[in-house]
């Protein structure tokens, strides 16, 4: 399980005392949504301790592919350079990661002086390197992933959280909403809804919000409903997230292939909440046969 | 809210997870308990002809009820079960190209396995039911059991293609086991599906051993000589139940008042253990 935690754990310079004097990037493009991608080759100087986005920083600095030709500089999402802000996910090395975690070094060892760069392939492509991430958050409104606190009046304190529900809930708090575990998933399709002729922006809102409502949740959105079920404020909305989790596109979708859990950046045991929302479900289910 | 509403349009939409969850549990009850039976059941072959023409009478007692019992037990569950199987395969992109996990390996296996089993039983019921007789199958007699599989898959690749079949089924239930446990929250934690992969470890291989040791079994039956035992089983039968009927008519006018006074106090299920009393007077 290669997380970003083995990969910060990276070994010193001088390990790589023959290493090249230069980066081979391959870039997979696309100039805009459904335009036809392309391959494109890029060579920048080695540097040590370099991450994919100083290599993507380089790579808009000259702006030059391979042969020379002039290009337009590859677009990329990445906002806080420490894994926190979720915006940095890619393909590289054909393999789902985030690029500010991702250091050169340690991508040598699979590919030795070449990386390859793909966008997401579960999300529709805005530009290069950048998707529409909006299904990852469209998921968490699915399933409520938050307290519902929409007054400002005193309520008094909350119940109290035991050190060990705490213990319990703190990892699946840490989600940052990367879309790894989508990306890795092969239960989660990717939905690209395009607008069609003469349609209006709000009728092609309403169809991408529908075939969005109707397909997987997705890992992340599961992780986060027992996040909130098992939290004493949340749990008071626990059933429409129970409804949410058993309605079409909920966690019957799930085919155990356990991917989510093995290529999420901050190692959240997304199978332990599938697992524990199956419970939920089977007891929900049985519960609402019986009190209807 | 317009987005936290799911729109119901389809029967399988609006009934997904409930589907979802038949599927899983026809999966275990009762295709797969009986597939433990049958592969069980089977494996008596290692005790004789005579052993496994005995367990095979056993389940042809049920005489008219049984294709009635076939199809509601195991044919129409199974039936679904593969429909379901075929629309959830259909759903999924395996990609361990890219992702060579454990979990992933597995997560495919149980797809390709599926669809091994489809294909073997959909082959297996032909060959030897007797359903398959108007293609040329059928080859089973459930009269001369042992021999009658012994000729049926006695050729090679017969043989071979018996145990993929077995292997690619008995996996597939011992891994669906596993992945069932996760499905319904029986096992939550990631130590506990560790310890369930022990569970489907020794399911699948007590199993794979039933199912492989039946088909080494029914290979290596002497076909002349199990015929014999076989005939002589079906005659003892077949007199039993001729020698029952002349034996009632004879009795039938000295006997009245008894038979009336038996059957005042005997309820209808008890006439078999009458029988069997009368089988062994008869054995006498
Ligand atoms: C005949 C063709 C069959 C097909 C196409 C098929 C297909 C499948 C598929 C695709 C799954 C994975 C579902 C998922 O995890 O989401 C599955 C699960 C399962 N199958 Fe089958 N199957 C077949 C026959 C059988 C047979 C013969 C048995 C029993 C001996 C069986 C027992 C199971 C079990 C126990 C599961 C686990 C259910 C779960 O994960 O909740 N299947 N099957
Ligand atoms: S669960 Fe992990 S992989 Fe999935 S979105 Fe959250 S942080 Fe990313
Ligand atoms: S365990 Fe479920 S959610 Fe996670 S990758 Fe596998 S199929 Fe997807
Ligand atoms: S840039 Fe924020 S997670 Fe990578």
């Amino acid at each position: 399980m290669i997380t970003a935690s083995t990969l910060l754990n990276s070994e010193t310079i001088a390990e790589h005392e023959q290493s090249p004097q230069e980066i081979r990037v391959r870039v997979l493009r696309q100039d805009a949504p459904g335009e036809e991608s392309y391959w494109q080759q890029f060579a920048i100087p080695y540097e040590p301790n370099m991450n994919v986005i100083s290599v993507l920083q380089r790579i808009a600095a000259i702006s030059k592919a391979q042969d020379g030709r002039k290009v337009a500089p590859v677009a990329w999402d990445c906002a806080c350079l420490e894994e926190i802000c979720g915006s940095c996910a890619m393909l590289i090395n054909g393999r789902v990661r985030m690029a500010c975690s991702s250091l050169v070094d340690n991508l040598f060892k699979e590919t030795p002086g070449e990386i390859e760069l793909r966008p997401l392939t579960k999300f529709p492509v805005v530009r290069d390197l950048s998707v529409d991430r909006e299904r990852i958050f469209h998921s968490l409104q699915r399933v409520k992933a938050w307290v519902p606190v929409d007054d400002s009046y005193d309520h008094g304190p909350g119940p109290r959280i035991s050190p060990e529900e705490q213990e319990d809930a703190y990892p699946l708090t840490t989600c940052i909403s990367c879309g790894c575990c989508m990306e890795a998933c092969p239960q989660f399709n990717k939905i690209e809804v395009v607008q069609r002729e003469e349609e209006s922006d709000e009728e092609l809102e309403s169809r991408k919000q529908s075939a969005y409502d109707q397909q997987f949740l997705g890992p992340h959105a599961i992780s986060q409903a027992v996040r909130f079920n098992s939290h004493p404020t949340g749990s008071m909305n626990a059933d429409e997230r129970m409804q949410s989790l058993t309605g079409q596109g909920g966690i019957q979708m799930c085919g155990n292939a356990q991917n989510c859990v093995a290529v999420c950046p901050k190692s959240i045991p997304l199978t332990r909440s599938i697992a524990r929302a199956g419970r939920a479900a089977t007891v929900w289910a049985i519960k609402k046969f019986f009190d209807r | 809210m317009a987005t936290t509403s799911i729109p119901e349009d389809s029967f399988l939409g609006r009934h997904q997870f409930l589907l979802y969850r038949l599927f899983s549990l026809a999966g275990f009850i009762p295709v797969g308990a009986f597939l433990i039976v049958h592969l069980l059941t089977n494996a008596s072959v290692l005790g004789g002809a005579a052993a496994f023409q005995s367990r095979v009478d056993l389940i042809h007692s049920l005489g008219p009820l049984l294709p009635a019992v076939e199809w509601i037990f195991i044919f129409i569950p199974m039936l679904f079960h593969a429909v379901m199987g075929f629309v959830i395969i259909a759903t999924g992109v395996p990609n361990i190209g890219s992702y060579s996990y454990q979990g992933n390996v597995r997560y495919t296996l149980q797809r390709a396995t599926g669809m091994i089993a489809f294909a073997f039983i959909l082959w297996h019921i032909t060959q030897l039911h007797w359903m398959g007789a108007p293609v040329g199958g059928g080859q089973f007699d459930p009269h001369h059991a042992a021999s009658s599989a012994a000729v049926a898959l006695k050729p090679v690749a017969i043989t071979l293609l018996y145990a993929t079949g077995i292997i690619a089924t008995v996996y597939h239930f011992a891994n669906g086991l596993w992945s069932m446990g996760i499905t319904w929250g029986i096992w939550t934690s990631p130590a506990a599906m560790q310890r369930a992969n022990w569970l489907s470890l020794f399911v699948g291989i007590g199993l794979g051993a039933a199912g492989l040791g039946a088909l080494g079994g029914m290979r290596s039956i002497d076909v002349e000589k199990a015929k014999e035992i076989e005939t002589r089983m079906y005659k003892a039968r077949q007199m039993l139940d001729g020698g029952i009927s002349a034996e009632a008519q004879q009795h039938s006018a000295h006997a009245v008042s008894l038979s009336r006074e038996s059957s005042s106090v005997m309820p209808a299920g008890s006439t078999s253990s009458a029988n069997k009393e009368k089988r062994s007077k008869k054995k006498d």
